[in-house]
C-alpha cells in the first residue's frame, strides 16, 4: 500500500516539475515587443463621406491580427464587425450594413506579432457630421465570469486545499477526517490555475472568449505578474498534495512550504501587493494569505473531525483554538493596513466600485468574527471537555463560517475587475500621447496627465525619416471645431534635453483636439503636422 | 434697402480687413520668360508694431534680381546657387540672389510702404501654377512670417499667413 502510494506520488510529483519547469522556461524567454503603428487608415480620422463605404481599411507599420473590431453607430449602437482580410501590412473590413447619416466610430484593437496590443479609434461621418457617439468600453461578461470563476476555485485551492493539508499535518493529529475534501480542493485548484492563466492573457488583450486557444494569448499571460502567481500557486498545490499522499515524516515540512507558497502566490501580483511601499504591502499580503489559509484551511477537516467524533477531535481543537488568536490578530492587522493604503480616503469606501466591495467583504467579515468568537469563547471551552450537543453545535457553526468564508473568496475575486482608488489616481494622471507624421516632420506629442485642466506638453521633433531635425521654433495650437472654443497658441521652449515643451497650458474641456504643431525648419519654411488627441475627462 | 446697403459694405470693409493685413505682390500675374516689377505691399506691422525689416527669399526659377534701394533702409542680397543652369542674354547664369533684405528701417503701422525689386522669370517656370515668394516681415523682436505655401489641392484662403504669390500666364 505504502509503495504504491509512494510510485503515484512520484508520478504526480514529477509531472509538475515538468509543468513547472515548461511554465518558468516559457516565462522567462525575453520578448522584444514591437509596437505596431497606424500609418494610413481609409476613410481617413475625421472624413466627411458622401455614402456608406462598402470596407474599411487600416495600414500599420507591421503585419497585424485583429482582437475587436467595433463599428459605433450614432446612436451608441456597437456592431461587431467580424468579416475582414489580411494582406500584409493592411487590415481590410468589410462593412456589413449600409450606414445612416452621421458621425460613425470605428473602434479597433489589434496585436502585432510579438503580441503587443494596439488600439485606437476612427471617426468618419455619412453626410453631415453629428456630436460623435460615446464608444463605452463593452464588458465581455463570459469573459469576466470565466476570470472570476477561475479566481475563486484557484482561493480554494490554495486556501481550503493547501491550508486543509497544512492543517491535517501540523494541526489533527492522527485524524484524516477531511482529506479527500482537501484533496479535492487541491485537484480543483490544479486546474484553475493554469485556465486563470490563459484568461488572464485574454484580459490583458481585450480578447474575447474564442480566442483562448491562440498560443499568443498564454504567452500574454506568462507575461503578466499573474504568471507568477500561477506559478507560485501551482508548487504550493503540489507541495500540499505531496505532503498528503507522501511519506508522513515529510508531511510537516511540505505542508509548512506549501503555506509559504500560498503567500508567495499571493503576494506575486494584484493591487495590494503592488502598492507603495513596497517592503510593507508585499510581506503584508503574504502574512495575510498565510493566515487565511490557516484559519480557512482548518475548517472543514476540524468541522469533521468533530461530527463524526473522531478520536483526535478535541485535541484538534484544542490546538486550533490556542494557535487561532494570535494568526487572526495578525491577519486582521495585515488587513487594515492594506485596506488603508488601498483606498486611501474614506469618501472613496462608498464612491468607488473597489470601496463598495471592501464595505461587502467587511460586513461578511464581521458575521464571521462573530461567529468564530462564539465558538471561540462560549462553545469550545464545553466542546474540549468532552459535551457532544456543544461539538454538533460547533460543527454547525463551523459549516456556517465555511460559507462565508467561501462568499469572502467570491467577493474578493471580483477585485479583479475594479482599480483601487490609488490606482484610479495614477490612471488619471497617465499623460495621452501622439504620434504624428508626416513626408517632412513627425513628432512625438505626450500631454501630462492626459485630462482636460491644467497639462503640459512635451514633444520632440524629427524629419520624416527619423533624423533629427533642429528647429529654430516650435508652436504648439490645440483647436476644438465646433466647441466655440478659440484654438490655443502656445510658444514651445526647448529644456535642453532635445524636446520641446509648453508649460503654461490648460485644456478647457475634455473630448477630442485636432493638435497641431508648427515647425519652423528655417525663417523661410514653416512645416504644419497636425492629428487627433483624445483627452479624458 | 440703404441701411442694407450700408452695412453690407461697412461688412465687406470690415470683414475683409484681415485680409488686408497680408503683405502681397501688386501685380498677381506675370508670363514667364520675361523679366517681372515685383511690389511687395507691407499695409500694417506685426500686430501693430511698426516694421523693421523685410526679407524676401527668391523661389526658383527666377533670376537676375536686382532689388531698389530705400532711403532709410539698409538693402542687401544674399547670393547663392541655383538649382540648375539659366540662359540670360546668351550667357550661361548659375548663381545669383536668393535672397533680398531691406533692413534698419521703421515703418509704422498707421503707414503704408512698397518694396521693390526686378526679377527676370524663366522660361520652364511651371505655367498655369503660382510662383510663390516667401516673405519675412520683422518688426523689432516681433517676427510675421509669410511663408505658407499652399499644398496640392489646398485651399489657399484657410492658410493664416500665406505667401505672396503670382500666377504665371504662358509666355508672350
Amino acid at each position: 500500500m505504502v509503495d504504491t502510494n509512494s510510485k503515484r506520488v512520484g508520478r504526480i510529483a514529477g509531472g509538475l516539475l515538468g509543468l513547472l519547469m515548461a511554465l518558468v522556461v516559457m516565462a522567462s524567454t525575453s520578448q522584444a515587443f514591437a509596437h505596431a503603428a497606424l500609418i494610413k487608415t481609409d476613410p481617413a480620422d475625421g472624413a466627411v463621406l458622401a455614402q456608406t463605404p462598402t470596407q474599411f481599411s487600416l495600414t500599420f507599420s507591421e503585419p497585424v491580427s485583429p482582437l475587436v473590431l467595433t463599428l459605433v453607430k450614432p446612436d451608441g449602437t456597437p456592431v461587431a464587425l467580424t468579416s475582414f482580410r489580411l494582406t500584409d501590412q493592411t487590415l481590410e473590413i468589410d462593412n456589413p450594413q449600409a450606414l445612416k447619416s452621421g458621425t460613425h466610430v470605428l473602434s479597433w484593437r489589434v496585436i502585432s506579432a510579438d503580441g503587443h496590443p494596439v488600439g485606437g479609434s476612427l471617426l468618419f461621418s455619412i453626410g453631415a457630421p453629428t456630436e460623435p457617439p460615446v464608444v463605452s468600453e463593452a464588458v465581455d461578461w463570459p469573459s469576466r465570469s470565466a476570470i472570476w470563476i477561475g479566481k475563486v476555485f484557484l482561493y480554494i485551492g490554495l486556501f481550503l486545499g493547501v491550508g486543509g493539508a497544512f492543517a491535517l499535518a501540523w494541526l489533527a493529529g492522527e485524524g484524516r477526517a477531511g482529506q479527500r475534501f482537501v484533496t479535492a480542493a487541491i485537484l480543483c485548484g490544479l486546474v484553475a490555475a493554469p485556465l486563470s492563466l490563459g484568461f488572464q492573457g485574454l484580459d490583458a488583450l481585450g480578447a474575447p472568449l474564442s480566442h483562448l486557444a491562440q498560443p499568443v494569448i498564454w504567452r500574454t499571460g506568462l507575461g503578466t505578474s499573474f504568471g507568477w502567481t500561477v506559478l507560485a500557486a501551482l508548487t504550493a498545490l503540489g507541495l500540499g498534495l505531496l505532503s498528503l499522499a507522501g511519506p508522513r515524516v515529510l508531511a510537516r515540512p511540505l505542508a509548512l512550504a506549501g503555506l509559504a507558497g500560498v503567500g508567495v502566490a499571493l503576494a506575486a501580483s494584484g493591487h495590494a501587493s503592488a502598492a507603495e511601499p513596497q517592503w510593507l504591502t508585499r510581506p503584508l499580503v503574504f502574512v495575510h494569505g498565510i493566515g487565511i489559509a490557516f484559519w480557512a484551511g482548518a475548517l472543514m477537516p476540524l468541522g469533521l473531525a468533530l461530527k463524526r467524533q473522531t478520536a483526535g477531535a478535541v485535541a484538534f481543537l484544542r490546538r486550533f483554538s490556542c494557535a487561532i488568536l494570535p494568526v487572526v490578530a495578525v491577519l486582521a492587522a495585515a488587513g487594515i493596513v492594506l485596506a488603508v493604503i488601498q483606498v486611501q480616503t474614506p469618501s472613496a469606501l462608498a464612491g468607488t466600485a473597489y470601496g463598495r466591495l471592501l464595505l461587502v467583504k467587511l460586513a461578511l467579515l464581521v458575521f464571521l468574527f462573530t461567529l468564530a468568537a462564539v465558538n471561540r469563547w462560549k462553545l469550545t471551552a464545553s466542546a474540549e471537555a468532552g459535551a457532544t450537543e456543544v461539538q454538533r453545535r460547533l460543527t454547525r457553526s463551523i459549516g456556517v463560517e465555511m460559507l462565508i468564508v467561501l462568499a469572502i473568496f467570491g467577493v474578493a475575486a471580483g477585485w479583479r475587475f475594479t482599480p483601487p482608488p490609488r490606482v484610479l489616481a495614477i490612471a488619471a494622471a497617465q499623460p495621452v500621447s501622439v504620434h504624428i507624421h508626416a513626408l517632412e516632420a513627425m513628432a512625438d506629442l505626450s500631454i501630462t496627465p492626459g485630462q482636460a485642466g491644467p497639462v503640459a506638453a512635451s514633444m520632440i521633433i524629427m524629419t520624416g525619416d527619423f533624423g533629427p531635425l533642429d528647429a529654430k521654433e516650435v508652436t504648439l495650437v490645440l483647436s476644438k471645431p465646433d466647441s466655440g472654443i478659440e484654438p490655443l497658441k502656445r510658444a514651445a521652449t526647448k529644456p535642453g534635453d532635445g524636446s520641446w515643451r509648453v508649460d503654461n497650458l490648460v485644456i478647457p474641456v475634455p473630448g477630442r483636439w485636432t493638435v497641431r504643431i508648427d515647425i519652423l525648419v528655417s525663417d523661410f519654411k514653416m512645416v504644419k503636422i497636425e492629428a487627433p488627441v483624445d483627452v479624458r475627462p | 434697402m440703404n441701411k442694407y446697403l450700408l452695412s453690407a459694405a461697412a461688412l465687406l470693409v470690415l470683414g475683409t480687413n484681415a485680409a488686408f493685413a497680408h503683405i502681397t505682390l501688386e501685380t498677381q500675374e506675370a508670363a514667364v520668360g520675361s523679366t517681372y516689377k515685383a511690389v511687395l505691399r507691407v499695409p500694417h506691422g506685426c500686430d501693430g508694431k511698426a516694421t523693421t525689416a523685410v526679407r524676401v527669399q527668391i523661389p526658383e526659377g527666377v533670376i537676375a534680381v536686382k532689388p531698389m534701394p530705400k532711403p532709410g533702409w539698409t538693402l542687401q542680397t544674399k547670393k547663392g546657387k541655383y538649382e540648375k543652369s539659366y540662359q540670360l542674354y546668351g550667357q550661361a547664369v548659375t548663381d545669383g540672389v536668393k535672397e533680398v533684405d531691406w533692413s534698419g528701417g521703421n515703418l509704422p503701422d498707421e503707414f503704408y510702404d512698397e518694396f521693390v525689386f526686378r526679377a527676370m522669370l524663366t522660361a520652364d517656370l511651371p505655367v498655369g501654377q503660382k510662383l510663390y515668394f516667401p516673405v519675412v516681415q520683422e518688426c523689432g523682436d516681433a517676427v510675421d512670417r509669410w511663408i505658407e505655401i499652399p499644398a496640392a489641392g489646398q485651399d489657399e484662403d484657410t492658410l493664416e499667413t500665406p505667401a505672396p504669390g503670382i500666377k504665371l500666364t504662358p509666355k508672350k
